[in-house]
């Protein structure tokens, strides 16, 4: 191509005449393509045509049926010309046919000047005609991508300084459009970004530009482009899965480049695999946790600790809806199969106003969108798991249907084993998702979501365990106009658990449950005020039910009393508003503004205690009663959530934040960690809701072309009313749950470093936090104090948190990775002496907190290897190989200790004291 | 209910896979030992000499505490009555007899020798409701049949609420290979005494064992219709030996406040293992209701109780209650040893060393010898219920 249009300028070049015989034709065109009339021409005539055939695979379409009588060939090709880029040029007997450019009969004076020496970027003369080159200058640079899309027919009379280019950016794989892909010259004069259709439009100036088209999810696209006028560029961007250069985890960079949100992470679930495993489950929660300022409290703990928060300040929604709990087994899984997942945004800081509900973080998880051209499908095999998604068109091009399912077959190896104990033990889970998407218009299209997750595990053979989450949403996307778009999304969550205590014919056979519900409505929309304003605005309200727990006896044996405590019910509703105002290149602020309020219903029991005395049995000065729906109790308040960034230049740019944020339910849990039985509390005239405010600064930079980025980010939270326990208190089946509660302050403050390439042979990344969350737990009455009031270290205080994620790429096919994790032991209550009381020996603890449990440092190393290239192929696979714990370090996770006999007992817990390897084996089709 | 939350091993299977036991002893470090004063004191509604323990937190390898000597130990009541108590044998005892009885506000005061003084809030005696009833029933739990030790009493006020239970169990032990002579070792060569069988001196078949409560045993009747006690003080199974003859049991019953009540619940709470394995429960620092006048962040264990006691004793005999049945196994299996009793090098079933070993260690006794040098050796307590237990019949058998 590159040289035919080489050959074609030397030939414009070295006529010296630029004479057109005046020759008339007649002819008749039935329906013929553009070659075909072309043939024709050449047969009735001595013209002969040069061209590069490729150019004419655009047009196959156009049919033109024409009768000429007489015409000039000026008019004909004109004619047959008129819906494609092509130009003429015809010298004597032979037509050159160019694609976009004109070829001038006299070159522009500066032609051999020094401006040629121009960059390729800068914008030629106004009005000028563009020559090639400007061209050669661009395409003969080390360049990585050395197609030039040509776009527009050059008009002679154009003399416009920029022209439109606009189009669509889809998916290579599935033709899915992309949202979100910022499209931009790489100085920043102009950009744009793709709406939920995939549609762009930017405004570039004429002649040779290069465009970067970059999003989250995808491979940043670099693209020279010649504007000749108006034009349509479609683009097909591409996953491609073999690239393990990709980075595993893209802050919002781009996004931060338009808006001034800081704490925001996304991370590409493609790349998940980049990563070693644990049992050969790809995960989610698992990455999350490498990334500053999130933290799990250990191996086998469900919760993930952001920024100082309990473990249940974080709102996992999963395509909008709130997934209660997101983790399998204890945590050693996340509930979410990787293969169904398109995106994961961790907002650990400057929550968006749109969010709401829970103090310290969002995980915003969105599905994939099924394929609407082909069928398609992953999958892998793995040890203790396996996982499946294939995904169908409906109807072509506009609907489609996603369905993912995983699997273990742990109960298999639990029943081949020898111990006895074992045997009988069992555990297993299994979640399902099934995404439906349809495209009813250009302007309105409908997704609908259903997940299903359950859990049952044994852990003496009398007692079984089961847990499960349900969640269904349904949305509907509609666009009022190309600037104002409106989204109602319906969604409903249930979170349940139960335990089955059947020992044969026992007095005290059971089964225990408990049981949350919700419901919401949601209003959002968006509207593109102008280049500087841009607002999101909406409205939510959300039902809650909640059956705080009933006991059943089981059998007729059973001596126990069934017992059921009152359900409880609550309405929170929120209302928010925030622009995203680009004041100017360098400053832009996010200002949003959300309120919510909740109230407690009725049906409804309430105890008011006496004023000035603690909350407890003895102190009840009267009982309110509450009819079904009456309010109980209403709380609310302003949730202001401000950032501000100022960019000092493109590659380096600093953010503040300010936010606010309520949290009107409670996780009661009186165990160190959180476990899949502690129940959801809602607030109520005796338990107030939560808030913390956070101040947050950040400071940006990226090198070499963003192969490098640099961030640095602080922050400082102040909690209020954080939930905690009085020491031995009992919650299950606690019908005056308030008696045993403490509501405290926490302040958490931080500095997290996160450093981070993007490219190359080896990528990855290294973070490191330093952080310390305190907790304060002060009262007038000495029950309800806990290290006499004073603050002291939360269970999850690890101080020191570093970790390293690194991949290297031998070749396209191998590659290693390798993560390495240190953290500074996490606080533990110590026993600090024992005495005497009552005949028998007990144990004294130290201050809540006091003491550490030895530092945990972990590492583990994965190979991936890839299947061939070949592109014609049934499936694209490959083997993942990993071994977990490398080191083989016992890191302690718990400490407890029991009295035995009389005996105070010491014991250590540790989940995965020995190397672990596994081996799974992916694919694609 | 508890039970199933004191989650073992199994959970962790998958991560274990049978290759490494995930929960291992921990060594507790002592370098974090923290001295601190412990009072258990409950101030009873009965004229008697009442009594108060004093002593102090001990280390995890030490075994018992040391108690707090020439401590100066008092309760004052809210007429301004002062009740001193002096120390006798690691217990103060009150110097004169009293009795705590309602409306009226009790403080305890304790000045330990360096001059630090405690003090615990003011409490007053809650309603008596006395304890009616104790009885004995043959039941089966879970399997298991033994006998169910019920203590009963009834409020009808509905103002006591609040239980606890100690209780002392006394039983009778026999002997089952006990004979009337025991073996005697003599002779100028210690290695090598000669042994006699001598008729016994002291009784050895037929002792009484008394054991006190151990764990904290609490009833609360907030959740019930009535302030009606009907309560599973002791569950012994019908394997156990100690009910194997007679057995005599005293159900003591405190009536406690919801405070005292709580403080012993948390107790008994904080040192099981709840919680499962993945998540234990949240251990701490229990406050009681004593502290520091000097420095009020000072850590002070135990509680000032006033408490209304009323106690039942019952007897039973395992025929009674078990007609026909064979007796539970004894305490120890009464296996049978036979031993050479003689010295020569040169006779490999010559054991005389390890008979002189067995006998003076008290760890077995010789049951039959009519055959002579072989003797046939049995466990001590098989023999010679001294050896654990006590001859001396207690002064409220009957």
């Amino acid at each position: 191509m590159k040289k035919i249009l080489l050959a074609l300028f030397i030939l414009a070049y070295s006529q010296a005449a630029f004479s057109q015989e005046k020759q008339k034709l007649s002819l008749e065109l039935n329906n013929s393509d553009v070659p075909t009339a072309l043939n024709k021409i050449e047969a009735t005539s001595g013209y002969k045509f040069y061209f590069d055939n490729s150019w004419l695979e655009n047009y196959k379409n156009i049919r033109i049926t024409k009768n000429f009588n007489q015409a000039s060939l000026d008019e004909i090709l004109t004619e047959i010309f008129s819906n494609t880029d092509l130009n003429f040029f015809v010298d004597k007997n032979t037509v050159i046919l160019t694609n976009n450019s004109i070829i001038y009969s006299k070159l522009a004076d500066n032609y051999f000047g020094e401006t040629t020496t121009r960059k390729s970027d800068e914008v030629v003369i106004q009005g000028d005609p563009v020559f090639y080159q400007q061209y050669d200058d661009a395409t003969s640079g080390d360049s990585k991508n050395n197609s030039v899309s040509l776009i527009g027919k050059e008009a002679k009379v154009s003399g416009r300084k920029t022209f439109e280019l606009s189009g669509y950016i889809k998916n290579t794989k599935n033709g899915e459009p992309i949202a979100n892909v910022i499209i931009k010259t790489p100085n920043n004069e102009a950009t744009a970004m793709t709406d939920d259709t995939g549609h762009y439009s930017i405004q570039l100036p004429s002649g040779l530009n290069v465009v970067e088209v970059e999003s989250f999810t995808h491979k940043k696209v670099t693209r020279k482009i010649m504007m000749y006028n108006n034009g349509t560029l479609n683009l097909n961007i591409t996953e491609n899965i073999t690239l393990l250069e990709e980075v595993n985890v893209r802050g919002k960079k781009r996004e931060g480049a338009k808006a001034a949100i800081a704490g925001v992470t996304s991370i590409d679930i493609k790349d998940l695999k980049n990563v070693p495993t644990v049992l050969g489950e790809r995960d989610i929660l698992k990455i999350a946790t490498t990334i500053p300022g999130i933290k799990s409290a250990g191996e086998g703990s469900s919760g993930v600790n952001v920024r100082g928060g309990k473990e249940d300040q974080n709102l996992f929604l999963l395509d909008n809806a709130t997934l209660y709990n997101p983790a399998h087994f204890f945590g050693l899984f996340s509930a979410i199969n990787p293969y169904t997942i398109d995106k994961a945004d961790i907002y650990k800081g400057s929550i968006p106003a749109e969010f709401g509900g829970r103090l310290s973080s969002v995980f915003d998880i969105s599905t994939k969108k099924g394929n609407t051209t082909k069928f398609s499908g992953e999958g892998g095999i793995g040890p203790v798991t396996s996982n499946l998604m294939v995904t169908t068109p409906i109807v072509k091009e506009k609907s489609s249907l996603l369905v993912g399912g995983r699997a273990t077959y742990s109960d298999w190896i639990l029943k081949s084993l020898n111990e006895p104990s074992l045997k009988n033990s069992q555990a297993n889970f299994f979640d399902i998702i099934t995404k439906y998407n349809h495209k009813i218009n250009d302007n309105n299209d409908i997704q609908a979501t259903f997940y299903y997750s359950r859990d049952a595990f044994s852990i003496t053979s009398d007692s079984l365990y089961k847990y499960s989450n349900r969640l269904a949403t349904l949305r509907w996307n509609h666009n009022f106009n190309e600037k104002h778009k409106g989204a109602l999304i319906l969604t409903n969550s249930e979170y349940k658990f139960n335990i089955d205590f059947d020992k044969a014919e026992s007095q005290r056979a059971f089964n225990y449950g408990y049981k949350i519900d919700e419901t919401q409505a949601q209003l959002k929309f968006n509207y593109d005020y102008n280049k500087k304003h841009t607002f999101n605005y909406g409205i939510s309200s959300k039902l809650y039910g909640v059956n705080p727990g009933f006991l059943d006896p089981i059998g007729e044996n059973s001596k126990l009393v069934s017992v059921a405590l009152d359900k409880q019910k609550g309405l929170e509703s929120a209302l928010y508003i925030a622009d995203n105002f680009k004041f100017n290149d360098k400053l832009s602020f996010n200002i949003g503004l959300r309120y919510s309020v909740f109230a407690a219903l009725g049906a409804s029991n309430q105890r008011i205690y006496e004023d000035g005395l603690p909350k407890s049995n003895e102190t009840v000065a009267e009982i309110q009663t509450f009819g079904n729906n009456e309010v109980v109790k209403t709380y609310g308040g302003f949730e202001p959530r401000l950032a501000i960034k100022y960019a000092f230049t493109d590659d380096f740019s600093i953010k503040a934040g300010y936010d606010k944020t309520y949290q009107y339910m409670h996780l009661l849990s009186s165990n160190t960690t959180q476990s899949p039985t502690d129940v959801w509390k809602l607030s109520d005239i005796n338990v107030k809701p939560q808030d913390a405010q956070q101040i947050s600064l950040g400071a940006y930079k990226t090198f070499k072309d963003e192969m490098y980025e640099v961030s640095l980010e602080g922050y400082y939270k102040r909690m209020n009313n954080i939930l905690d326990y009085k020491v031995g208190a009992e919650i299950m089946l606690n019908k005056n749950i308030e008696t045993e509660l403490l509501q405290g302050e926490g302040k958490a403050y931080g500095v997290e470093l996160l450093l981070k390439k993007t490219a190359g042979k080896l990528n990855g990344w290294i973070g490191y936090t330093y952080s310390r969350t305190l907790i304060k737990l002060d009262s007038p009455f000495d029950v309800e104090k806990v290290n006499n009031g004073a603050f002291f270290a939360a269970n999850f205080d690890k101080p020191h948190d570093f970790s390293a994620v690194l991949n290297y790429k031998f070749t396209k096919r191998y590659s290693l990775s390798m993560n390495f994790i240190y953290q500074t032991g996490r606080p533990i209550t110590y026993p600090v002496g024992k005495y005497q009381f009552g005949n028998a020996e007990y144990t004294l603890y130290s201050d809540r907190n006091a003491f550490r449990i030895p530092d945990y440092y972990r590492m583990d190393i994965g190979i991936n290897i890839e299947g061939n290239h070949k592109i014609k192929k049934l499936a694209h696979s490959f083997w993942n190989i990993s071994v977990y714990n490398v080191l083989g370090r016992n890191n302690p996770y718990s400490v407890y200790f029991v009295t035995e006999n009389g005996q105070v007992k010491g014991y250590k817990t540790s989940i995965f004291s020995i190397p672990v390897p596994t081996i799974t084996y992916n694919f694609r089709f | 209910m508890k039970k199933i939350f004191l989650t073992r091993l199994t959970l962790l299977f998958l991560i274990c896979i049978g290759l490494t036991n995930c929960t291992d002893p921990y060594k507790m470090e002592t370098n974090t030992f923290e001295d601190a004063l412990v009072v258990e004191a409950t101030i009873t509604n009965i004229l008697q000499k009442q009594t108060i323990k004093v002593s102090r937190t001990y280390r995890f390898e030490d075994f018992g505490p040391t108690f707090e000597e020439n401590a100066d130990v008092f309760v004052t009541d809210s007429d301004g009555i002062e009740y001193p108590f002096v120390q006798s044998n690691n217990v103060y005892t009150s110097v004169n007899e009293f009795q705590a009885v309602p409306g009226k506000q009790y403080q305890l005061t304790v000045i330990t020798s360096d001059g630090k003084k405690y003090t615990s809030t003011k409490e007053i005696l809650p309603t008596d409701s006395p304890l009616e009833e104790v009885t004995a029933n043959v039941a089966t739990i879970d399997n298991v049949t033994g006998v169910e030790i019920r203590a009963k009493s009834y409020n009808p006020n509905g103002s006591s609420q609040y239980y606890r239970f100690e209780y002392e169990e006394t039983y009778k032990i026999v002997a089952p290979k006990w004979i009337t002579t025991k073996a005697f070792f003599s002779g100028p060569n210690p290695n090598q005494p000669i042994l006699t069988m001598l008729p016994r001196t002291e009784e050895a078949r037929t002792c009484y064992s008394t054991d006190k409560s151990l764990e904290i045993i609490q009833l609360n009747t907030n959740e019930t219709a009535e302030d009606r006690v009907d309560f599973p003080v002791r569950f012994i199974s019908n394997q156990n030996y100690i009910m194997s003859h007679r057995y005599s049991i005293l159900v003591r019953q405190y009536v406690q406040n919801a405070h005292a009540y709580n403080y012993y619940k948390a107790l008994k709470k904080l040192a099981g293992s709840g919680g499962n394995i993945l998540s234990p429960n949240q251990p701490g620092f229990l406050i009681g209701n004593i502290k520091s006048v000097n420095n009020s962040s000072e850590k002070v264990i135990g509680f000032f109780d006033v408490s209304p006691v009323s106690s039942k004793r019952i007897f039973f005999n395992y025929a009674d209650l078990f007609p026909d049945k064979p007796l539970p196994p004894y305490k120890v299996n009464c296996t049978e040893l036979s031993q050479k009793y003689c010295f020569s090098t040169l006779d490999p079933s010559c054991n005389g060393p390890s008979v002189v070993g067995y006998i003076n260690t008290n760890v077995m006794v010789i049951y039959k010898f009519d055959e002579a040098p072989i003797y046939i050796l049995t466990p001590a307590p098989c023999g010679d219920c001294t050896t654990f237990s006590s001859n001396v019949i207690p002064s409220f058998w009957e």
